[in-house]
């Protein structure tokens, strides 16, 4: 084939220059028999496909490569300046970086692999088909919320094993601590808890709550996991729950299941519903832990050794043939941002603590009320603290912010309509001010639901507020009205913050134990976001829910079940695909070859 | 009146110092909102951005707005796009500076720097070229520069300052068709001396009291200085007093400009970030116009300047430069155009009320 094969590199800016390296794969390309010219978009004059075709017409390429993280955003030039030497459309290649190639670590190694097969005219996706071996049947999901939860019920409910594993004493994760689900209204816990029974009584599944992963070894298909089970020190066996011991524990902590907005104590259980529903000592907290003394719990637990305080931390470990990622997200610290005063004024509000506040399982019962200072000092909601009638909600708290995080985290626009809907509801005399950015109502239900708030009597006012300011005990909101050009001072009694999601805590260090690749921001990546969602490029790993990024409860349960069905197949089967990051670019060669052949 | 979108704007804003962070602009309205200089019908900056996007020059040129920013950076620091709208006040300033330039050659220096040290260079020949008439006499000198100042501040406030300040007028009030009460020209004029003086708006900006105290400190020295060589003679002087005033306010100007040269150099701040060739120029002949000044004045008393006499020659350069250049049609003319704003603007409520 004596076709001249010219390449574009580019380089789109956003930052990916950082993952692939294009000095390194300039000389790769240089060093192809095959190739005549490369040139770089930095040197060409890109203004019109008429300079463009002046400056490679020289060279005259039979095929056109464009090279680079995003070389779609260049195609169209380049298809016309072709067409102006008389080429087609199909002369021009796409060897798509991001697309095909991105991957921690060895990034380019792939990008040269994607390279090869546009100079080759090979469909990357025939050649990069990983190897199979035999698969165990058992499964690991990591993080019990409800993209967890989901999978591992999908899975065990065709007949296979699910060891669940979770950090925190419970699972149900975020999405137990919402009140109503939007845009259908539903009652979350009223979708969720039957789940989480299920979950617990399911003969295929096994809980592990109140652990970590700790180490991974093996291959896909066989993997050896070890976790770290910290001591819970009441036995999951013989506690019958009846709460004796949490009744006269002398010390309390923020709930972290009230997101801090009320306290429980030392010795707790996270929620009424949860799953398993036994206590947990936190040691943190605990006087024993502090002086050695107190042991109330264990002086009065009716059931004998059921609590053992000094229980260790312990480590198991399970062979797993597949792994579903599903460790969740964090959300934004308010604190961040000063000028909000979250922190400083007790009825500034995280959106999260707000659905604490507003749900009838909450500490207050759902009265919504204001902040105010227990006994020993702490700030916490309780009931008969009077009542806000004014409330605003301020969207996109460090979402869609350059100091913050770039991107959007899509849920907080419909989540605050939720909240301005269930204000209204608890208090229909009530002023709800909603000031957002732009209204992000995507999908199904969602416009109407927004038109439906809006119906409510909820006030929508276009412009971020600047800053929050104390004043006669109530709180002044600053903020421009985009649509009519004037600064409004609104003073209200009560602010939410709709705050937006970040990767989790240690999302990096399970990426790494996982040998998984992942986004600047810590969101863990697919091998591609259109045509496969949720395995990834280590064989035998999947990730489901908001681990992978930002997205709602039915995204991510469908996510979850996709992930489970991945798994399904693989166990089915009985054989297991190898990690596409494990291809070398000589498999890819030899493998070229032989397709070359046939 | 109906408006076209208009792309051509931002290449011609490319050329003041603006780079097209605007265009990430997404309209949540921060900095408005976060500006404590906003008021009712005082909105800035994002109208402004809005306008610069769609490109409404006749908006704009008519816009009085910019120039009752005083650039505190809060905008910038606290915008989620990082579109930096207070560099783009900044640039807007210049670019309405060109526009009230009747003359064009403000425009021509602000776009091509090459076109203005030309210029600097050529005024600095013909100071030679008089020198040589004059034989490098001090005496005479030091007479022709006397006289020299006097007509260039007579004949820039005439030609070109008043001028200029009359089109501000024209695009301000009467372009937008405003029906300013009389009473409001006479009862608002008060406040333009006030603001022409002491800037003291600029304190409305938080955090920002140092800056305004060591700019009022150089307008009072700029002003004092000038006022001291012009009227009375100070090289010349024999008055103790006189002489003493001069001292300090030619100190006052070059200890400060200093400091505002520290401050653009070290692009801590975020006002100081960015600097345009016209904002290096004022503040750097600001600086030499007051040490030259000074050090003229220590030969003088030390009877040494007729040895020394470069350093007055110096002195003339720059206040030739300064005089025929700067001031006309550089930076300098900010300090009209940021009082009149302020009276015009004080106009346009009053006209609005009404």
């Amino acid at each position: 084939m004596g076709d001249k094969i010219g390449i574009c590199f580019y380089d789109s800016g956003q930052g990916f220059s950082d993952y692939f390296n294009f000095k390194e794969l300039y000389d790769y390309a240089s060093g192809l028999p095959q190739v005549t010219k490369i040139w770089n978009t930095t040197e060409l004059d890109l203004k019109s496909p008429e300079k463009i075709n002046e400056q490679i017409k020289e060279v005259n390429p039979d095929k056109m490569i464009l090279a680079g993280d995003f070389p779609g955003e260049i195609k169209n030039l380049f298809v016309s300046a072709m067409s102006l030497a008389g080429k087609k459309a199909e002369n021009i290649e796409l060897a798509s970086f991001v697309e095909h190639a991105y991957l921690n670590g060895q990034s380019t190694e792939m990008a040269k692999v994607v390279l090869l097969c546009a100079i080759k005219g090979v469909d990357i996706r025939k050649v990069l088909v990983p190897d199979e071996v035999d698969v165990h049947p058992d499964t690991l999901v990591i993080g019990g919320g409800i993209a967890g939860i989901q999978a591992s019920l999908e899975i065990a409910n065709g007949g296979q094993k699910v060891f669940l594993l979770e950090k925190t004493g419970t699972i149900g994760g975020h999405m137990a601590m919402f009140d109503k689900t939007f845009p259908t209204l539903d009652c979350a816990a009223c979708i969720l808890t039957p789940k989480m029974v299920d979950v617990g009584q399911h003969s295929n599944i096994e809980l592990i709550t109140y652990a970590e992963l700790k180490s991974i070894s093996g291959v896909p298909g066989d993997y050896k996991v070890t976790i770290h089970k910290k001591a819970r020190k009441v036995n999951l066996a013989t506690c019958i729950g009846c709460g004796i011991c949490s009744e006269k524990c002398p010390r309390v902590a923020p709930s972290e299941f009230d997101a801090g907005i009320a306290m429980r104590k030392a010795i707790y259980i996270p929620f009424p519903q949860a799953v398993p529903n036994k206590y947990l000592v936190d040691e943190a907290n605990c006087t024993y832990f502090e002086n050695g003394k107190c042991k109330v719990c264990v002086k009065l637990c009716p059931v004998p050794d059921c609590i053992d305080l000094d229980e260790k931390d312990t480590d198991v470990e399970i062979t797993v043939g597949n792994i579903i990622v599903a460790s969740g997200f964090k959300p934004f610290d308010a604190k961040r941002i000063e000028r909000f005063g979250y922190g400083k004024f007790p009825n500034v509000l995280t959106s999260l603590e707000f659905e604490r506040l507003i749900n009838a399982s909450g500490p207050t019962g759902g009265n919504i009320t204001f902040r105010s200072q227990d006994k020993k000092g702490n700030w916490i909601f309780k009931d008969g603290s009077g009542t806000p009638s004014k409330i605003a909600v301020i969207h996109c708290i460090g979402s869609r912010d350059e100091n913050y995080n770039k991107y959007c985290s899509k849920v907080c626009c419909m989540y605050s309509l939720k909240l301005a809907h269930l204000i209204k509801e608890k208090i229909p005399e009530a002023d709800v001010f909603e000031y957002f950015i732009d209204m992000r109502a995507f999908g199904k239900g969602y416009e109407e639901f927004y038109e439906r708030i809006k119906q409510e009597n909820v006030h929508m006012i276009r412009g971020r507020t600047a800053s929050i300011k104390e004043k006669d005990q109530k709180l002044e909101l600053r903020s421009e009205d985009i649509l009519n050009e004037k600064i409004i001072e609104q003073e209200v009694d009560m602010v939410v913050l709709a705050i937006g999601l970040e990767a989790a805590e240690n999302s990096n260090e399970l990426a790494n134990m996982l040998g998984i690749p992942s986004s600047k921001e810590g969101w863990y990546n697919e091998v591609n976001y259109n045509s496969n969602p949720v395995n990834t490029s280590t064989g035998g790993i999947s990730i489901a829910g908001l681990c992978q990024g930002p997205k709602d409860i039915p995204d991510t349960v469908a996510q979850a079940s996709a992930a489970a069905a991945r798994v399904l197949q693989s166990i089915i089967k009985g054989k297991i695909q190898k990690s596409i990051k494990d291809i070398k670019l000589t498999d890819v060669e030899t493998s070229i070859n032989q397709l070359m052949k046939k | 009146m109906r408006y076209r979108v208009n792309p051509d704007l931002k290449l011609d804003l490319n050329r003041f110092g603006v780079k097209e962070d605007w265009q990430d602009c997404f309209h949540c309205g921060n900095c408005t909102a976060v500006c404590s200089l906003t008021e009712e019908n005082i909105l800035f900056p994002r109208r402004i951005i809005r306008n610069v996007q769609l490109g409404f020059k006749n908006k704009l040129v008519t816009d009085v707005d910019p120039w009752l920013c005083y650039y505190c950076g809060e905008c910038s620091e606290t915008c989620p796009r990082e579109a930096n709208p207070g560099e783009l006040m900044m640039s807007f300033r210049r670019w309405l500076t060109i526009k009230y330039d009747w003359t064009g050659i403000a425009r021509l220096f602000y776009k091509s720097l090459p076109a203005f040290l030309i210029a600097m260079i050529v005024v600095a020949i013909g100071i030679i070229v008089i020198g040589i008439t004059k034989d490098f006499k001090a005496e005479a000198m030091m007479e022709f520069g006397h006289k020299f100042e006097k007509y260039v501040i007579y004949a820039v406030a005439c030609l070109i300052l008043l001028p200029n300040l009359l089109r501000m007028f024209w695009f301000v009030i009467l372009k937008n068709k405003l029906k300013v009460p009389v009473f409001a020209y006479i009862s608002n004029s008060l406040s333009l001396f006030v603001n022409l003086f002491t800037q003291k708006n600029y304190l409305k900006c938080e955090g920002d009291t140092f800056r305004w105290v060591e700019h009022l400190l150089i307008v009072i020295g700029y002003l004092g200085l000038l006022v001291i060589t012009v009227f009375f003679n100070w090289f010349n002087t024999d008055s103790e007093t006189v002489k003493w005033i001069g001292y300090i306010v030619g100190a006052l100007v070059f200890i400060f400009t200093f400091d505002f040269v520290l401050k653009r150099s070290s692009k801590k701040r975020e006002s100081s970030k960015f600097s345009h060739p016209s904002d290096w120029m004022f503040v750097v002949w600001l600086f030499l116009l007051g040490l030259t000044a000074f050090i003229t004045r220590i030969l003088v008393d030390a009877g040494a300047i007729e040895n020394n006499l470069w350093v007055y020659f110096i002195h003339l350069i720059v206040i030739a430069q300064w005089g025929l250049l700067i001031v006309p049609f550089g930076k300098w003319t900010h300090f009209l155009y940021r009082a009149f704003a302020i009276y015009f603007s004080n106009l346009k409520q009053a006209a609005l009320m009404k």
